[in-house]
């Protein structure tokens, strides 16, 4: 609990606030003006890429309509959420400042399970602003591309509930992943250029060469959990192995953590 | 056989090392260094660059294990560093914070951590002299502020070890006075203070206590009076009539002192003065000057970080006895 409330301390801070939060508001408006544009235009939904997934017309003006700007955007909202994740973690190595929490708790394992805590605190805070922000910009950008919002009110609560928790599940392995790579290089900029480079690069190769391969890696993984599944991943099979991907960084972070000197 | 002084005498020592190594790769960072440290009083680590003060600090701080050997801080050993964690403060290298913190919820974090009151905060706060800033970005703070900030978080805990590296860098010439003042009080007040400095002048004026380290190796460790005695003790004597010089350096000699180069400059302590009076005197030369020289610090770590010997006490005595010879 002292390590949970040191590191909630720490992360109380302006440019967490307005970085973390701001990029979730960013990303919620623009994606919700790009899909309900795109839809409006009759063009057809881009393809192609990890996370990258444009609703149809009929999903929009269906009851999950209202939050499908959450699931859209899963990916953007995973890029920023483990960039959060890899800098929290980051930069207690280059401030040097790993040196005076390890000598004040010497249990490391302690101290990690309390920067876990907090960025998960933080991680729902965030999520809620993109949900809620989504909803804001949801319906006057459904109003301005002429898409019928009739259904939008029908299981209102279970729909948004739904979105959150996806959203919030698939972010926290995005989290997670992001705290592992930080751990691992220690170095924020090095851990976001992974992160990013795999989802935006590598997947997409992957992916490309094969597909059944695809199916099982964390960015495809993580947007089929956001999304609730997906023709190529259900969900039971997205929660299945997005647990996994979060045990094994987990216990590969604490193992980092714990194991490795302290030096520079 | 140090494990059994351990076991017995844990309340002496502060500081305990038993043949402590620590390799990376190929380079020794320490040598195996045996040391034993007192409780209470200023105790300096002194070093060049790269002799292994920080890889020390670490050790004993529980952040890197040693290569082989063993250490004890407060009496447990530094494998258990959370049995002895509360008790020590220390200030690492740089200060090191969240710099879009401020000083206070900077403080604030690692008092949570330790899980003390928050009024501590304001505590250590006042007695670093950074009252009225304590609410600006750590961002903003000029180097000597930020190493305040550092020795406030060190001192957050109240603890009956303090290890700072470095506590006076870049702070003016009356926060060093200050700093030195505090570091003595806290001494007085029964803990004991670890400095690692490369302010030698600094380091004479805080310490009671010093440990000197080159290339990993131990070079001394012992109180600073038994230092400056055994490596600096020197005595400028001078013959009543300026014609007796020649006769003096002689008959010097011939009773077993080591004289440096032309100068009648004879190795020996204050203590020594009578003896030599006494060799004058049998020699028929009345001395009119018998002056104890005071060699500083700065000039004993210099003379011993240069030596090639790893035991630098007994090399620049020697150097001084050849050139003696060869004059």
């Amino acid at each position: 609990m002292r390590e949970l409330r040191s590191e909630l301390t720490r992360l109380n801070r302006r440019g967490i606030w307005l970085g973390w939060l701001g990029l979730m508001a960013v990303f919620a408006v623009l994606i919700n003006t790009v899909i309900y544009t795109i839809a409006a235009n009759g063009s057809a939904p881009p393809g192609g890429g990890p996370g990258v997934a444009f609703p149809s017309m009929a999903t929009l003006e269906s009851s999950s309509g209202i939050v499908a700007g959450v699931s859209s955007a899963a990916s953007m909202f995973g890029v920023i959420t483990l960039s959060f994740w890899a800098i929290a973690t980051a930069s207690d190595y280059s401030t040097g400042l790993i040196r005076l929490l390890a000598a004040a708790q010497p249990h490391r394992w302690r101290l990690l399970l309390g920067k876990i805590g907090a960025l998960l605190i933080w991680t729902v805070l965030a999520t809620t602003v993109a949900v809620v922000v989504n909803l804001a910009a949801a319906l006057p950008s459904a109003e301005a591309a002429e898409i019928s919002t009739d259904f939008w009110m029908d299981d209102l609560v279970s729909e948004i509930a739904r979105a959150w928790l996806t959203s919030f599940s698939a972010s926290v392995v995005w989290g997670i992943i992001g705290l592992v790579l930080a751990l691992l290089s220690r170095s924020s900029a090095i851990a976001i250029s992974v992160g990013v480079g795999w989802v935006l690069l590598i997947e997409t190769i992957i992916k490309t060469a094969s597909s059944d391969a695809g199916q099982w890696l964390p960015g495809t993984t993580l947007t089929a959990l956001a999304q609730g599944g997906t023709d190529d991943l259900s969900f039971a099979g997205a929660v299945l192995i997005g647990c996994i991907y979060a045990a094994v960084g987990l216990i590969i972070g604490l193992v980092i953590f714990i194991r490795r000197p302290i030096t520079e | 056989m140090l494990t059994s002084i351990i076991e017995t005498d844990t309340s002496a020592a502060s500081i305990t090392t038993d043949g402590l190594l620590r390799q990376f790769g190929s380079l020794t960072a320490l040598d195996r260094v045996t040391v034993t440290l007192p409780r209470g009083g200023v105790v300096g680590l002194l070093g060049p660059n790269g002799s292994g003060k920080s890889t020390l600090i670490r050790i004993l701080l529980g952040l890197i294990p040693p290569t082989s050997g063993q250490a004890t801080v407060l009496g447990h050993p530094t494998t258990k560093p959370a049995r002895y964690a509360g008790d020590v403060g220390a200030l690492i290298e740089a200060p090191s914070f969240v710099p879009g913190l401020s000083a206070r919820k900077n403080l604030l974090s690692l008092a949570r951590l330790r899980g003390l009151p928050t009024t501590r905060v304001a505590e250590v706060i006042r007695i670093v002299g950074l009252e009225g800033r304590e609410n600006e970005s750590v961002r903003r703070f000029s180097l000597g502020m930020k190493q305040r900030l550092g020795i406030a978080a060190a001192l957050l805990p109240d603890p009956a070890l303090l290890i700072l590296d470095e506590p006076t860098n870049g702070l003016d010439p009356a926060g060093i006075v200050e700093i030195r003042q505090l570091l003595k009080t806290l001494a007085a007040e029964g803990r004991t203070v670890v400095v690692s400095s490369h302010l030698l002048a600094e380091i004479q004026a805080a310490c009671d206590y010093l440990v000197i380290i080159r290339f990993g190796e131990l070079m001394f460790s012992g109180p600073m009076g038994e230092l400056l005695d055994k490596a600096g003790a020197r005595i400028e004597v001078a013959p009543e009539h300026p014609a007796d010089v020649d006769r003096l350096r002689v008959a010097l000699a011939a009773a077993g002192w080591s004289i440096e180069d032309d100068s009648l400059v004879v190795h020996g302590s204050a203590a020594d003065a009578a003896a030599l009076n006494r060799a004058a005197h049998e020699a028929g030369i009345t001395l009119s000057r018998l002056t104890p020289i005071d060699e500083s610090l700065e000039d004993v770590f210099l003379e011993m970080t240069a030596a090639p010997t790893r035991n630098p006490v007994a090399a620049s005595q020697g150097a001084r006895k050849k050139a003696a010879t060869n004059a």
